[in-house]
């Protein structure tokens, strides 16, 4: 009894088998030709209903129909952006087959399609981070630079603008005309491009330097100048009054009180130089506008743009926060 | 040069010109050692620019200062006069005490600071001793306990007694104070008063325009009445009141006062 049922049942199998290669191996190819010929059309859910009859083999049987049917099945549910479902089809053919090679690629190809957009940034920036790091410490060295320089210059240009001999103040008078009056960039073009001519040549990093350090001893001079003089002149007098000479007076008494007063307009055109550095880009220095652009033009990726304008802005709110601290500290004996 | 033999100041024919309009007008002064010397005078009338001329804050157009029997400020180059070197006006300057009406001590220090500063920038003296001769005119001015404090925190007699250390650290032989009490509440002039009686007692010649006639008749030797940059009169304090009563200006700028 036992043994009848056995042998009844494979015979069976066989049967099953036999008719289904037979009758597969005529009329999957038609059902592909079918399928293309909807898709042509357009027709993508009639192609995709006519794959989905292929069905899957028994365990011996052979492969190929459904493998097919199903990665095209795929491709089309992909291609209508139903990633998912494309998963779907994918591991449907991955639970027979494990090691399929198209199916397993397919799918991991779908899956990263549908990591959201901050996986594909962040790769971005970890791709873009190291080029603008070092674009910014190059920035970062010219604001440093040109921050050391300019308040010295600046207090010489002021100092000399109130100076009572008249060739100290016109020639600090003309450098703050011309400085303030031409444009940065041209007067980077002219240091860069133009001072070769004259015999004088500069690496770009000297003369962004001396470029910027002038232009910002102008702007620094002329604050410099308003904040002296709007120290309350009492304090002279009281300085010479003790027998102070103009000279200590100055340095004793007004300069230092100029500091505290000095501090949120010097902040601003300090925030403003770490933007002005951009300008610096112009005359082949590498610097982080330089960094970013170049990257933007390798990949045509705005990550590189954005990244850059968050460090632009992680370094001007690092200088605001540390000039706030020094304000404070400056202006430390005005707090009762 | 005996300095018994001059006095320490000397005024001849100072005058003193803004543009058109004549602040002190030719005015003539002698200030002899351990003199008080008040000044007084309506509004305008020259006080502040006289005091300002003496320690050469003001140029003046005319006139001669000697001080200790030399004269000072001015020298005579091709027949005209030019203000004298400055290190040579600062070395005056440095030999004279100013106190400002609106005190302007120097907010970015503390009050040792403040009154150090003299000894050490301009005496050239060293940290400690600076220290040492600030420490020594606070506790004058009885402000020890405020030596590491910033003028801020201080009252205005506070801030006027630290003027007055500030000046008395360079060790001056003459003290100017210009109105030394006008900027203060009525409750805390005493306390400046105070202090400037106590430098008197120890013998500092000074000049002191003021508007507080008690104060006047109790510490001066001599009372100046200034008008349009004039002495209208000028005795002791006895003789200038008595005079008063023929005078219908002074009387009348008594009057206000009283
Ligand atoms: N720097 C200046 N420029 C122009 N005019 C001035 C200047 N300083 C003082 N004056 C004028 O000189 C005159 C004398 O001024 P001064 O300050 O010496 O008077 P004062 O007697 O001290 O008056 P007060 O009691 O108000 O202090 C006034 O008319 C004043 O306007
Ligand atoms: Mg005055």
């Amino acid at each position: 009894m036992k043994y009848t049922a056995s042998r009844a049942f494979v015979a069976l199998l066989f049967l099953w088998t036999l008719t289904g290669s037979c009758f597969g191996a005529v009329d999957y190819d038609q059902l592909f030709r079918q399928s293309s010929d909807l898709m042509a059309q357009g027709d993508l859910d009639g192609a995709l209903a006519l794959l989905k009859q292929v069905p899957a083999p028994a365990a011996d049987e052979e492969a190929g129909a459904f493998v097919s049917s199903r990665m095209q099945a795929g491709r089309i549910l992909a291609s209508q952006n139903e990633t998912v479902k494309a998963i779907a089809v994918c591991q449907e053919v991955l639970k027979l087959f494990p090691d399929n090679s198209e199916a397993r690629n397919f799918l991991a190809a779908l899956k990263d399609q549908l990591k959201p957009g901050w996986h594909t940034v962040l790769s971005d920036v970890v791709r873009f981070l190291p080029s603008l790091a070092r674009g910014a410490v190059m920035t970062l060295m010219l604001v440093l630079c040109t921050m050391l320089v300019s308040p010295l210059g600046g207090l010489l240009i002021a100092l000399g603008r109130i100076s009572t001999l008249r060739p100290v103040s016109g020639v600090c008078w003309f450098i703050i005309w011309f400085f303030r009056g031409t444009p940065l960039l041209l007067q980077l073009f002219f240091i860069y491009y133009g001072l070769p001519s004259l015999g004088i040549t500069l690496s770009p990093f000297t003369s962004a330097v001396i470029g910027l350090g002038l232009n910002y001893s102008a702007y620094l001079g002329e604050i410099i100048r308003g904040a002296i003089q709007s120290i309350d002149h009492g304090q002279m007098e009281a300085a010479k009054a003790i027998g102070m000479s103009y000279s200590q007076a100055m340095r004793r008494i007004i300069v230092p009180q100029t500091y505290k007063r000095l501090m949120p307009p010097v902040g601003n055109e300090f925030i403003a130089l770490i933007k002005d550095t951009a300008l610096v880009s112009t005359i082949a220095m590498v610097e982080l506008m330089r960094a970013a652009d170049q990257l933007f033009n390798a990949y045509f990726n705005i990550t590189a743009l954005a990244l850059a304008a968050v460090i632009y802005l992680v370094l001007t709110t690092i200088f605001t926060f540390i000039f706030e601290k020094i304000e404070y500290r400056a202006g430390i004996y005005e707090h009762r | 040069m005996n300095i018994a033999s001059h006095p320490l100041l000397k005024l001849e024919n100072i005058t003193k010109r803004f543009k058109s309009l004549t602040a002190v007008n030719g005015v003539n002064l002698e200030v002899s050692h351990g003199e008080k010397l008040v000044i007084i005078g309506p509004s305008g009338s020259g006080k502040s620019t006289l005091l300002r001329s003496i320690n050469l804050l003001e140029e003046i157009e005319e006139g001669t200062i000697h001080f200790e029997g030399r004269e000072v400020g001015y020298v005579m180059r091709n027949a005209k006069r030019h203000p004298d070197r400055p290190q040579a006006i600062s070395a005056l300057r440095a030999e004279i005490g100013m106190v400002f009406q609106h005190f302007h001590l120097f907010p970015h220090m503390t009050v040792l600071g403040n009154v150090m500063e003299g000894p050490l920038t301009v005496l050239r003296k060293s940290a400690d001793e600076a220290r040492s001769i600030a420490t020594d005119m606070l506790v004058k001015v009885g402000l020890s306990d405020k030596r590491d404090v910033f003028p801020a925190t201080l009252s205005g007699g506070q801030k006027q007694r630290v003027a007055i250390a500030r000046a008395l650290a360079m060790r001056p032989k003459l003290m100017l104070f210009d109105e030394p009490t006008s900027a203060l509440d009525p409750e805390l002039v005493g306390e400046v008063f105070d202090t400037i009686h106590t430098l008197a007692d120890e013998g500092m010649t000074m000049i002191i325009v003021t508007h507080h006639m008690g104060f006047a008749r109790e510490l001066a030797d001599r009372v100046i009445f200034m008008e349009s940059g004039n002495f209208l009169a000028q005795g002791t304090p006895e003789e200038l009141f008595s005079a008063a009563q023929d005078n219908d200006r002074i009387r009348g700028f008594l009057n206000r006062l009283l």
